[in-house]
């Protein structure tokens, strides 16, 4: 297993690389977009399942078996996912699926010049509120871009939209956080 | 010395002896003949005359061997009384001079007494006032601790109450939010807050 830093982020560019260009030859954007959707539900899955992280990296099973373990758990991924997961399994480099994750967004930027904007809501977007959002994310960017809609009750209301690590939440139960703090900050109310 | 001096008394004693009993031998002869009127005041020569020697004769007696004895105890005497006297001059200038100086002492005595007290008195007041300033000192801070306390668990307790009834305010206007508004509503929200919102490039 390589340690060298620079050798590993070339690794981790080539898997990022080559599962751009293997799901973007298969489907085009929307197979990318898959692709990366499916990646980040994985990162999750194996952040929430340390067995499965752990026999993907585990090196007491031969790379044959890391490499049959990975087709059988993605069969049902994008194959662009399934088969590059399935070498970065084999070589001992499972681990690496947040930083290939991270990658595969900067090949979307720069070959696609397309960002994917990470869409909270209490209810689902009609497309007058999805033009409004690309419309703004587009104009604050400078580049194309893709929502990914997610529904989420605990926020209570409003939206939060994030892409690339930036984040904005104006959701009302961060809205109504804030309220709380500062009423509780407040203490010139008991003065009186 | 004595002892001549006594050799001198008993002479003179002798010599007045034999004088006396010359002197006795002739008392029929006065007495013998009787006199009337004046002539009992005159003396009668034959008494008087052996009288007077006797008399001579004592007196020189005791002129040679008394009188210096005599002189010599006065002069003794009055030397004795004249050197007491001296020494009780003595004594009394001595005395005086001790009584003044005791009378001294003892006015430094009171003197230092009085200081002693002065002294005393100032240092009681002086520690009766350290003391009353430290106690009023710890009991001013007593009290400032106390009213320090009051004040941070009278802040604390307004800030329990407004955190409580602030998580209170929130719990009920998140239920409401949650409950009441409508599918139309939470996108006129969203349409809102998105526009109102902030900048990706402002985080």
């Amino acid at each position: 297993m390589p340690t060298n830093r620079l050798v590993v982020k070339e690794e981790v560019a080539a898997y990022a690389a080559v599962m751009f260009d293997a799901a973007n030859e298969a489907g085009g954007q929307d197979a990318v977009l898959e692709v990366r959707n499916q990646m980040e539900e994985i990162i999750h899955l194996m952040h929430s399942d340390m067995d499965l992280s752990g026999a993907l990296s585990d090196t007491s099973y031969a790379p044959e078996q890391r490499n049959a373990l990975a087709h059988a758990v993605f069969a049902e991924c994008n194959p662009a996912f399934t088969e590059v997961m399935a070498v970065m399994a084999e070589r001992g480099d499972a681990d690496l699926l947040n930083r290939v994750f991270a990658a595969y967004g900067d090949e979307l930027d720069t070959k696609l010049n397309l960002c994917v904007v990470d869409v909270t809501t209490v209810v689902a977007l009609d497309d007058n509120l999805r033009h409004i959002i690309i419309e703004k994310a587009e104009a604050e960017l400078g580049k194309k871009a893709v929502l990914r809609e997610r529904i989420d009750p605990s926020i209570l209301g409003g939206i939060i939209m994030s892409v690339n690590g930036k984040r904005i939440d104006a959701s009302v139960i961060s809205q109504l956080n804030n309220a709380r703090h500062v009423l509780k900050e407040t203490t010139d109310g008991g003065e009186c | 010395m004595k002892a001549k001096l006594n050799k001198k008394l008993a002479k003179a004693g002798a010599a007045a002896a034999a004088a006396a009993s010359l002197a006795c031998a002739f008392p029929t002869l006065a007495f013998a003949s009787e006199k009337e009127g004046i002539a009992v005041l005159i003396p009668d020569m034959n008494e008087f005359i052996p009288m007077l020697v006797a008399f001579v004769i004592i007196l020189v007696i005791l002129a040679k061997f008394g009188w210096p004895v005599i002189d010599n105890i006065v002069t003794k005497r009055e030397n004795n009384i004249r050197e007491a006297l001296k020494k009780s001059e003595e004594a009394q200038i001595e005395s005086e001079r001790v009584l003044a100086e005791y009378q001294k002492q003892l006015a430094d005595a009171k003197a230092q007494s009085a200081q002693i007290m002065a002294e005393a008195r100032a240092t009681g007041d002086a520690v009766k006032a350290d003391i009353t300033a430290k106690a009023q000192a710890e009991a001013a801070d007593m009290i400032a601790k106390a009213k320090v306390a009051i004040e941070a668990e009278k802040k604390q307790a307004i800030a329990d109450l407004q955190a409580s009834v602030a998580d209170t305010s929130v719990d009920v206007a998140a239920r409401l939010i949650g409950e009441d508004l409508t599918e139309g509503e939470h996108r006129q929200i969203i349409e809102r807050y998105v526009k109102e919102a902030g900048s990706f490039n402002a985080n």
